[in-house]
């Protein structure tokens, strides 16, 4: 079995909306184990996005304790969370969010830029892994173009490999096919699958789409904040972690390797 | 630097908004520019004319209350500017200093001009010692008409073009050279001096407004009569041994003590005793020699310095005018007297203040509308700022510490400031060049005093230059506090959220 890489441990999470508390995780727990294609999947509102938030230091729990990399995100400042961010997570967002002032090579060096390391030695690594990254997603011949000029896919493709170039140990994609076409959604379904055997990376994904969930190595399933489901497939038999735990709701899980497309 | 590549790039994204705060910071750049040139143009003809030709870097002045015009104007008295009584003090001061490169002592009042009993005018008179006065501001004055006086010729005078004129209107017979005036002034304690002086020329200043083309020069002894302070035309005082004797102990608080009390006659025939017996003392052994020899040895010339109400005082060139005032002062504290150390400015007087207080409320007028400025700035950046929350929040989320978005919006503004500000020095150039060709000429008297003459040629000031840059810069950076703020407090979270 791999090491695991994430941990959450009786986690809640509540917003404060005016004067109205809304407790959008309730004791969750969860293992993500290294090099894994991981599934959250659930309706809207069942807390997918906050979870990943919270996976992806961008927020902290109400309660409870959050590792990610061996570090407790609750004991770290802004300045340690902004590193690790950094240097062990990647993030494929839902609306691309590339920067458009920036070409698409610019777009996919800036975490590289942001690390201020600049020795010549450097450039030339850096130069060989952005244009090796720019090809895998099949962007070479647009590398000069602006965001604006690339088509939804193709942003999200861009958006892929700025997510990897730090050669992060996660990559978190909050719904990345929502704001695609199916046929698209599949390719960046697969280019993503394709680097998570290549590179090792671990990736979560959240999804509300059944067809891409089937696609998961792990698949966690929320409803209104809770864990209904946590099955991650090893072999040909899954374990459900749910049951193990004794926390969630019981969920009977057998799954065959060859369920995946 | 990718902070700077992304302030640059979101420059150029956001065209409007930074053609807006642009043309703000251009505007503001071009006004600062054209308007301090102009004071400094104004100002700069203004210090020129006066340290050239009138009053020297800095000067000494007998003790005032208020600061005193070279012309001898002061805030608060009508009466005659007082002498400085220790004036040797401040010469051999002044020459162990290095950077002073003279000095010039003067007297200065307004008299009245007449011939016979007819008054025919009044002006402003310099009294001075005329080989000092030329080495002092040797390019000053040109002679129209006659000759230079001598050191020991007495009394002159050197009358202005429009003094002359002035009298050539109402006398009978055309004043010139070797016409002999009537010049009175109302004296402190003297009262009213009068005194019969020849012309000796007529001059011209090279450099002047209408108020210092009128003024006349007067040898120094006849301008000390006229302003009722003692004059040394006959030589210091000889004094009798008596006299020495009496002036040496004498102590003018004594005259007010004691007033009704009967003086001891033993004590004055004693004092008149003690000369005597001096006299006989040298009688005898000065036996066979004659009575001139008798009063060497018994009179004493008064050791009495020429009063002066001014010491002019010029540094070298490159040396610092105000470091010696700050020194002068201190030195006049010592001495204790409540002498006066002031600089050109005050020694011109009203219109040098004028272009003193005009630079003044324009800085002043600038720094309100800067608030202003800074509070459309700010507002403009704020909206820019809000515009952008994924993409900031993108880039925290994606590593970007907070200095880095601190960076991108202070290049931003920089980015701003620099070429806005050097298309508003480019047009305020242009224009300074343009009114330099054509000039601007003055609406009116007090303007041409300001201007120093009809026509105001405006010169680009480097000062002004980069005074209006720094101005410009420092209300961007202050503009862009707020929104730097706000930018700072975007989480990573709002990446999150989607577009």
């Amino acid at each position: 079995m791999s090491d695991i890489i994430i941990s959450l441990d009786k986690v809640r999470k509540v917003y404060f909306l005016d004067t109205v508390e809304v407790e959008a995780l309730k004791d969750i727990s969860l293992d993500i184990h290294a090099g894994d294609f991981v599934s959250i999947a659930g309706p809207s509102g069942s807390g997918k996005t906050t979870i990943l938030n919270l996976i992806g230091c961008v927020d902290k729990p109400t309660s409870g304790t959050v590792i990610v990399h061996g570090k407790r995100t609750s004991d770290l400042d802004d300045d340690s969370l902004t590193e690790l961010r950094h240097r062990s997570i990647g993030f494929i967002f839902q609306s691309f969010n590339l920067i458009p002032v920036l070409n698409i090579r610019e777009n996919v060096e800036l975490p590289l830029l942001l690390d201020g390391r600049s020795g010549s030695e450097h450039k030339a690594d850096r130069k060989d892994w952005v244009d090796y990254l720019i090809e895998s997603v099949g962007l070479k011949d647009r590398m000069l173009h602006k965001p604006a000029e690339l088509s939804g896919g193709q942003r999200q493709r861009v958006a892929i490999a700025r997510a990897l170039v730090m050669k992060p140990a996660i990559v978190l994609a909050d719904e990345p096919t929502a704001n695609l076409d199916s046929a698209t959604g599949e390719s960046i379904l697969r280019l993503m699958r394709h680097m998570n055997e290549t590179l090792g990376t671990t990736f979560i994904f959240s999804t509300h789409d059944p067809d891409i969930v089937e696609e998961a190595d792990h698949l966690i399933r929320l409803r209104d904040g809770r864990i209904v489901e946590d099955r991650r497939i090893h072999g040909k038999t899954s374990i459900d972690f749910a049951v193990a735990r004794g926390t969630n709701e019981a969920v009977d899980a057998t799954e065959t390797e060859g369920g995946q497309p | 630097m990718i902070a700077a590549r992304l302030a640059w790039g979101n420059l150029g994204l956001h065209r409007r908004k930074s053609l807006l705060i642009g043309m703000i910071m251009g505007m503001g750049i071009l006004i600062l520019f054209l308007g301090n040139s102009l004071i400094d143009t104004a100002l700069s003809g203004l210090q020129r004319m006066f340290v050239q030709g009138y009053t020297g870097d800095l000067m000494i002045t007998g003790p005032t209350e208020f600061p005193t015009t070279v012309l001898g104007e002061t805030a608060g008295s009508e009466e005659v500017l007082p002498h400085i009584a220790q004036i040797k003090k401040y010469e051999d001061f002044l020459a162990s200093r290095s950077d002073v490169a003279s000095t010039l002592p003067l007297l200065s009042g307004q008299v009245s001009f007449g011939i016979g009993e007819t008054e025919l005018g009044s002006g402003y008179c310099f009294g001075v010692n005329i080989e000092d006065y030329r080495n002092f501001f040797p390019d000053n004055v040109t002679l129209v008409n006659g000759d230079w006086p001598t050191t020991d010729e007495g009394p002159w005078v050197l009358l202005s073009e429009p003094t002359l004129a002035l009298l050539n209107k109402s006398a009978s017979s055309p004043v010139g050279p070797g016409t002999k005036i009537i010049m009175s002034a109302l004296a402190n304690s003297a009262g009213t001096v009068i005194r019969e002086v020849t012309v000796k020329g007529v001059i011209k200043f090279n450099q002047s407004n209408q108020q210092l083309a009128g003024i006349t020069l007067v040898d120094a002894d006849t301008m000390r009569d006229l302003l009722g302070f003692a004059s040394l035309r006959d030589g210091a005082p000889v004094l009798s041994a008596q006299e020495a004797a009496f002036v040496a102990g004498f102590d003018p608080e004594s005259l007010f003590t004691d007033l009704f009390v009967e003086s001891d006659p033993t004590t004055a025939n004693g004092v008149a005793q003690e000369v005597q017996d001096a006299k006989q003392g040298d009688s005898a052994q000065s036996t066979g020699q004659g009575m001139n020899s008798f009063l060497e040895q018994t009179n004493f010339v008064a050791d009495v310095v020429p009063t002066w109400q001014f010491l002019l005082v010029r540094v070298k060139p490159g040396a610092d005018a105000s470091r010696l005032i700050s020194d002068l002062s201190a030195f006049s504290e010592k001495i204790g007297d409540g002498d006066r150390v002031q600089d050109w400015i005050s020694g011109a007087g009203r219109v040098a203040r004028t272009a003193v207080t005009i630079r003044l409320a324009f800085n002043l007028l600038v720094a309100v509308v800067a608030v202003v400025v800074v509070m459309i700035m700010m507002n403009v950046l704020v909206i820019s700022v809000n515009e952008r929350l994924y993409e900031i929040g993108t880039l925290r989320a994606i590593g970007a510490k907070r200095r880095v978005v601190r960076n991108m919006i202070l290049f931003e503004t920089t980015f701003l400031a620099l070429i806005a500000g050097a298309a508003g020095l480019l047009v305020g150039l242009v224009l300074l060049l343009v009114l330099g060709k054509i000039g601007i000429r003055a609406p009116n008297l007090f303007f041409e005093a300001l201007f120093g003459g009809q026509v105001l040629t405006p010169m680009v000031s480097g000062r002004a230059a980069i005074t209006a840059f720094l101005w410009i810069l420092a209300i961007g950076l202050g503009a862009s506090w707020y929104p730097t703020i706000v930018a700072l407090r975007i989480e990573p979270v709002v990446a999150m959220r989607g577009d």
